[in-house]
């Protein structure tokens, strides 16, 4: 029979392809109802923490840092409750990241702060010595890119339903508001300007006056987002 | 060949050694660690061991069987039999397949989430007791290793504060902190000092004077103006249950509310601890803080 | 032999990608290089300001080396290989030569563009399938026209049957083309909105699942990257260069079906303990182990079609590069599923230890088979003697070195960080901080740091070995070549 085959390329070819084909099917399928279902209460992301994982997609932090605490006492001990699938119902991509040459990040927004995020991404060996992580102060000067972070909200909100514009725990008022751009810019300035009121660096402050967002505004708010 | 089966166990045993000296004392009784020592054992035992095994077909045999009729760009083919000791392996592994999924990690009964539940609670319920009344030299060791993980990162190694990016632990309060809350009053520690601290308790010369008395420890003559303060904070600063923390020293009713519900202050903002830290890790690190008092 | 002597193999194609394995491996291995150096040496992050970073930079050395080199080396050969086993010439059909060319320019054009793109940091994100969706379609496309140029050649065949090495070619052609379509389903979101950079998408998948199609991906990548399309190679190269049969059609045959059958499944030994249903976490574990078995097949045939020939292997280095790599194949097949056990992926995921054993199989394996195919082909290609046989055993030791120091010291470095992590002390708290887990290995990333800086050397040599082979080498007669060793000619 395999003989057969060999002498006939296409049969060959889709023999191939059903005995490769078949195990995806089995195997990642069934799950896909079940794992995409969000933990309740769980809040999209807004336009700003958007605009700081794309910081984190471009800066690719996912070389060092991971986003998945195992059930482990050790792990749970070092970085608090272990990841849930329905905590990243949101996530797209995922960034559960391979390598930890880096501390996990899932929860770091429990333990680390604004000005402490400052102080580590303009020069980590200022807080931590002997970091190997790099310094990232072209954050500091970079503008992120707001528009294309709501161009990916509003996406997801029409695309996949992802809950904008809704009440979400129930008390009446609407948790994630996105609304218009000109709405989402204005709403991603107040957080920024939050943010940047807990920051020391000028140049990021008075960017974000004149209505600008720094990147590394974004990134801070999407590293307090993660809890 | 006796080269190579030098030089390949050699490789192997420098691994395995350095590997060794390095978790030795780690390894301790947890299982995840034995079986990874064996693991990388079993790696290189079979890697090495199989390899030299055809090295030696190489250097003794010769081929032979009978050759099929075709022939592509001049390359043949045997017909010769599986060797058994593949096809006997791969049976091998199928069998270990089966016993893993029934009754290694059962597809019907295994939970990691389980598993984390039972390794968590026994822990707990044996830490608990264990330390309850632990020594004032058990606390202060344990205080500085939680230290070391949870807080190093932003108070610095020696608990310094790193030149003013977080607080200074080895004393009480700066004065200007104290300053701070003078003009800015606080609200931080609301589970257990619900009623909060109002701002401007004392201005100018006299705020000067107060905070420069409690930041020193309250040495020396207390000024006046401190009277205000001693309502809530105590004559002697020691603080007042449910009213106003002690801000002479690192109490262990200061330290529990501070690491439940974080602090904002003129430095920075401290994070929340709450759920965490056990009362027994707040206790601990109590004294070792003390301890690095000046 | 046979009566294909008449039979003018056209290697234009071939030779052009050629080229481009030894300017990507030389690429790839560089960052490669310099990654590993940084993450020793910190400082070394700030050369290139914002573009310099460990972070940004190793899209770029995993980008450089798998779609750079490998699919390069990949092509490279079956534009070699395909003509040989299926008898017929590329200057026979003139539509399939067009294709070729099509082929190659459009797949620099790609690698400019994700080297450019990876760069500034436009990136979806996902390992290995970074490139966002205007350069997955153009992958698209230059996979379709492999598609054709296997399909077209086997079309007009003159060998009725399938070579082994055809089996796998075919494989690999169908198993990335399936794998990277799904894996990189993803929407526009200037297209869908109106608003923000035309270059940005966002994942069909979300979470737990996005998390299953990546690694469903990316393990397999691996197999149809770095393992079949490279056993296409040594089937082909290993019994011609030694003039060896190989030793069994069945284990052949069964190695093949049974790496087909079992590799998918195993995608779940990525996700171990993590929030994927834990039945899915322990298939992986288990068809991982059984997948020793199907891969030791191919490297077990191999080394016993050499059976007898221990005086080619001391004598050829081409030989030596070979059989060392069905070696390091096993080595690696062995250590990724005994890494797939729960209990072991407990400490070994997330450590240094996974990209020891990702590099005791691309350095030792796959680049090793690459280059010895290279040394093969060179002379054919050129009808040039290969320059120097000294150097290529100077190379050898070179390389296997630096694999040593590569692998041990990763080896070291990742149990050591894993049982770190989870040490406690005696009150049962953690016993290290993190930074004490980074801190300790600073020598090991020192050596790998010396043995990647050994393993470029060496590619540098292959690089200066195959130019002077093809710039100066002394000019043979390529039909005598047929049926011969570089060595002995
Ligand atoms: C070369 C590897 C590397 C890269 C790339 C890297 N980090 Fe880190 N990161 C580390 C290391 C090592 C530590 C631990 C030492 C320290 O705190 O600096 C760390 C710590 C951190 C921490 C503190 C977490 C904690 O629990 O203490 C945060 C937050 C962080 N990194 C964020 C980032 C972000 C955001 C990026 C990308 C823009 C990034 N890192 C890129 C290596 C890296
Ligand atoms: C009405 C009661 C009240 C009075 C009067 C008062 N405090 Fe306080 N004080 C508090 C409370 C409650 C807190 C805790 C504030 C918080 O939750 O942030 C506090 C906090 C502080 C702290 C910060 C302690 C820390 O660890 O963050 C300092 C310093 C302090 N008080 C000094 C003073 C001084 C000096 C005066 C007099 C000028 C004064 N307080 C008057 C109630 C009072
Ligand atoms: C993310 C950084 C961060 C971490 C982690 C952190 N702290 Fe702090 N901590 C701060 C900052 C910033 C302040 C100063 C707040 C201020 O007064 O402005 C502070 C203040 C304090 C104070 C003084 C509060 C006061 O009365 O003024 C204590 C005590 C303290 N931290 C203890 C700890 C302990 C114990 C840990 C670990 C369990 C810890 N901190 C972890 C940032 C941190
Ligand atoms: C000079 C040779 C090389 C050196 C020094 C080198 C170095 C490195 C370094 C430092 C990393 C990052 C590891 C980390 O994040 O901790 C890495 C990752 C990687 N390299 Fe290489 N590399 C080399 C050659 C290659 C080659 C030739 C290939 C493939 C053909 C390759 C494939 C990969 C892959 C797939 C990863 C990602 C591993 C993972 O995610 O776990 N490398 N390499
Ligand atoms: C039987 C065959 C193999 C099995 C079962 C296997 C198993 C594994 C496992 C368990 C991991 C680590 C997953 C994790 O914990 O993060 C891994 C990672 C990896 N392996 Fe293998 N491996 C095999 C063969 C190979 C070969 C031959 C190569 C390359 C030539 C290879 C390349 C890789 C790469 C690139 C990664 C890193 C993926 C990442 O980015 O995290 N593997 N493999
Ligand atoms: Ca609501
Ligand atoms: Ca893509
Ligand atoms: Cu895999």
């Amino acid at each position: 029979m395999f003989h057969w085959l060999e002498e006939r390329p296409f049969f060959f070819a889709v023999g191939v392809f059903v005995v490769i084909a078949f195990a995806g099917l089995i195997e990642i399928l069934p799950n896909f109802a079940q794992a995409s279902r969000p933990i309740e209460g769980l809040k999209p992301y807004s336009v700003l923490e958007i605009a700081g994982k794309e910081v984190y997609k471009k800066d690719n932090c996912i070389a060092c840092h991971s986003q998945l605490i195992r059930p482990f006492k050790s792990e749970t001990d070092r970085y608090g409750m272990y990841s849930l699938s329905g905590e990243y119902a949101y996530d797209r991509p995922f960034l559960w990241g391979s390598k930890r040459t880096g501390p996990d990040l899932h929860r770091v927004g429990n333990y680390r702060t604004t000005d402490w995020h400052e102080n580590h991404m303009w020069e980590p060996t200022s807080v931590v010595p002997n970091s190997i992580m790099p310094a990232y102060k072209h954050m500091f000067s970079n503008i992120a890119d707001i528009e294309t972070a709501y161009a990916e909200a509003l996406t997801v909100k029409n695309v996949f339903n992802v809950p904008y514009d809704q009440d979400i725990n129930g008390d009446g008022n609407v948790d994630v508001a996105l609304g218009s751009w000109e709405d989402a810019r204005a709403q991603a300035l107040k957080e920024a300007e939050a943010i940047a009121a807990d920051m020391k660096n000028q140049d990021v402050k008075d960017a974000v006056a004149r209505g600008e967002i720094p990147e590394i505004v974004a990134i801070i708010a999407y590293m307090n987002r993660l809890k | 060949m006796k080269n190579i089966v030098i030089v390949a166990i050699a490789i192997g045993v420098i691994l395995m050694g350095l590997t060794y000296s390095y978790v030795g004392d780690i390894i301790g009784d947890d299982i995840v660690n034995i079986i990874t020592i064996l693991a990388a054992l079993v790696i290189l035992v079979l890697a090495i061991g199989v390899s030299l095994k055809y090295v030696n077909q190489m250097k003794n045999d010769t081929a032979s069987g009978e050759l099929a009729d075709e022939n592509w760009d001049g390359i043949g083919e045997y017909k010769n039999e599986l060797p058994i000791g593949w096809a006997l392996s791969f049976l091998g592994t199928m069998v270990w397949a089966a016993w893993y999924w029934t009754m290694g990690y059962p597809v019907w009964a295994y939970s990691q989430i389980g598993e984390w539940n039972e390794e968590v609670k026994a822990h707990k319920a044996e830490y608990e007791a264990q330390w309850a009344d632990a020594s004032q030299s058990d606390l202060k060791n344990m205080g500085k290793s939680v230290f070391l993980v949870q807080c190093a990162p932003c108070h610095g190694y020696t608990g310094d504060g790193l030149d003013g990016k977080a607080a200074d632990l080895t004393q009480r309060m700066s004065k200007e902190s104290i300053l701070y809350t003078i003009q800015n009053g606080g609200h931080n520690f609301k589970s257990t000092y619900p009623g909060g601290m109002p701002a401007n308790m004392a201005t100018g010369e006299s705020a000067e004077q107060i905070a420069e008395y409690v930041a020193s420890g309250m040495q020396g003559a207390q000024p006046a103006g401190y009277a205000v303060c001693a309502g809530c904070h105590g004559p002697d600063g020691k603080g007042i249950p449910g009213v106003g923390p002690n801000i002479v020293a690192f109490d262990n009713a200061t330290m529990a509310a501070i690491l439940k519900d974080g602090k904002k202050g003129n430095i920075g903002t401290m994070p929340s601890f709450d759920g965490r830290l056990t009362p027994v890790q707040v206790k601990a690190l109590t004294t070792y803080i003390n301890s690095i008092q000046m | 032999m046979q009566n294909n002597a008449a039979l003018e193999y056209d290697y234009t194609i071939a030779k052009m990608f050629v080229f481009s394995t030894i300017l990507f491996g030389i690429v790839g291995m560089v960052i490669g290089t310099l990654i590993a150096a940084q993450l020793a040496f910190p400082e070394l992050n700030y050369l290139l300001g914002e573009y310099g970073t460990f972070s940004r930079l190793r899209p770029l050395h995993t980008n450089g080396v798998i779609f750079g080199f490998t699919l390069s080396g990949i092509w490279a050969t079956w534009y070699y290989v395909g003509q040989r086993v299926l008898k017929v010439s590329m200057a026979e059909s003139p539509f399939l030569m067009a294709i070729g060319k099509l082929h190659f320019w459009l797949y620099m054009l790609v690698m400019v563009l994700a080297v450019v793109t990876l760069l500034m940091g436009i990136t979806a994100s996902k390992e290995y399938a970074q490139l966002e969706w205007p350069l997955d379609l153009l992958v698209v496309v230059v996979w379709v026209l492999w598609g054709l140029s296997i399909f077209g050649l086997i079309g007009i065949r003159r060998e009725k049957t399938l070579y082994i090495s055809m089996w796998y070619y075919i494989a690999t052609f169908l198993g990335i083309a399936m794998l990277y379509l799904f894996n990189n389903m993803a929407i526009p979101t200037q297209l869908v909105t109106g608003y923000g950079s035309w270059l940005h998408s966002v994942s069909m998948y979300a979470g737990t699942n996005d998390a299953l199609v990546q690694w469903w991906y990316g393990h397999n990548a691996v197999a149809f990257g770095f393992t079949v399309p490279i056993i296409a190679m040594i089937y082909y190269f290993l019994p011609k260069e030694s003039g060896q049969a190989v030793y069994s059609y069945k284990l052949s045959l069964l190695s093949f079906w049974g790496l087909m059958f079992v590799y998918l499944w195993a995608g779940g030994h990525h996700l171990i303990y993590s929030t994927v249903p834990d039945w899915m976490q322990s298939m992986g574990s288990v068809f991982s182990v059984v997948l020793i078995l199907p891969s030791w097949g191919s490297a077990i045939n191999m080394l016993l079609t050499m059976k007898g020939e221990w005086n080619q292997l001391t004598e050829n280095p081409l030989i030596k590069f070979m059989v060392l790599a069905s070696t390091f194949y096993m080595l690696s097949t062995l250590e990724g599923p005994i890494q797939s056990i729960k209990s072991v992926n407990a400490i070994a995921h997330f450590t240094d230890w996974i990209p020891g054993h990702v590099h005791d199989g691309v350095l030792g394996w796959v680049v090793f088979m690459i280059m010895a195919a290279i040394f093969h082909m060179a002379p054919r290609l050129f009808n040039k003697e290969l320059y120097s046989k000294s150097l290529v055993e100077k190379q050898f030791w070179l390389q296997t070195t630096g694999i040593v120091l590569y692998f041990s010291s990763m080896w070291i470095a990742g149990i050591t960080q894993g049982m770190m992590w989870r040490a406690v002390d005696e009150y049962g708290n953690l016993a290290y901080s993190f930074i004490d887990t980074v801190t300790v290995l600073h020598p090991y990333y020192t050596i790998r740091a010396v043995g990647g800086l050994l393993y470029l050397i060496g590619f540098f040599m292959f690089a200066y070995n195959i130019y002077k082979t093809f710039a100066s080498g002394k000019e043979v007669d390529g039909s005598t070549l047929q049926n011969k060793t570089p060595m002995s000619a």
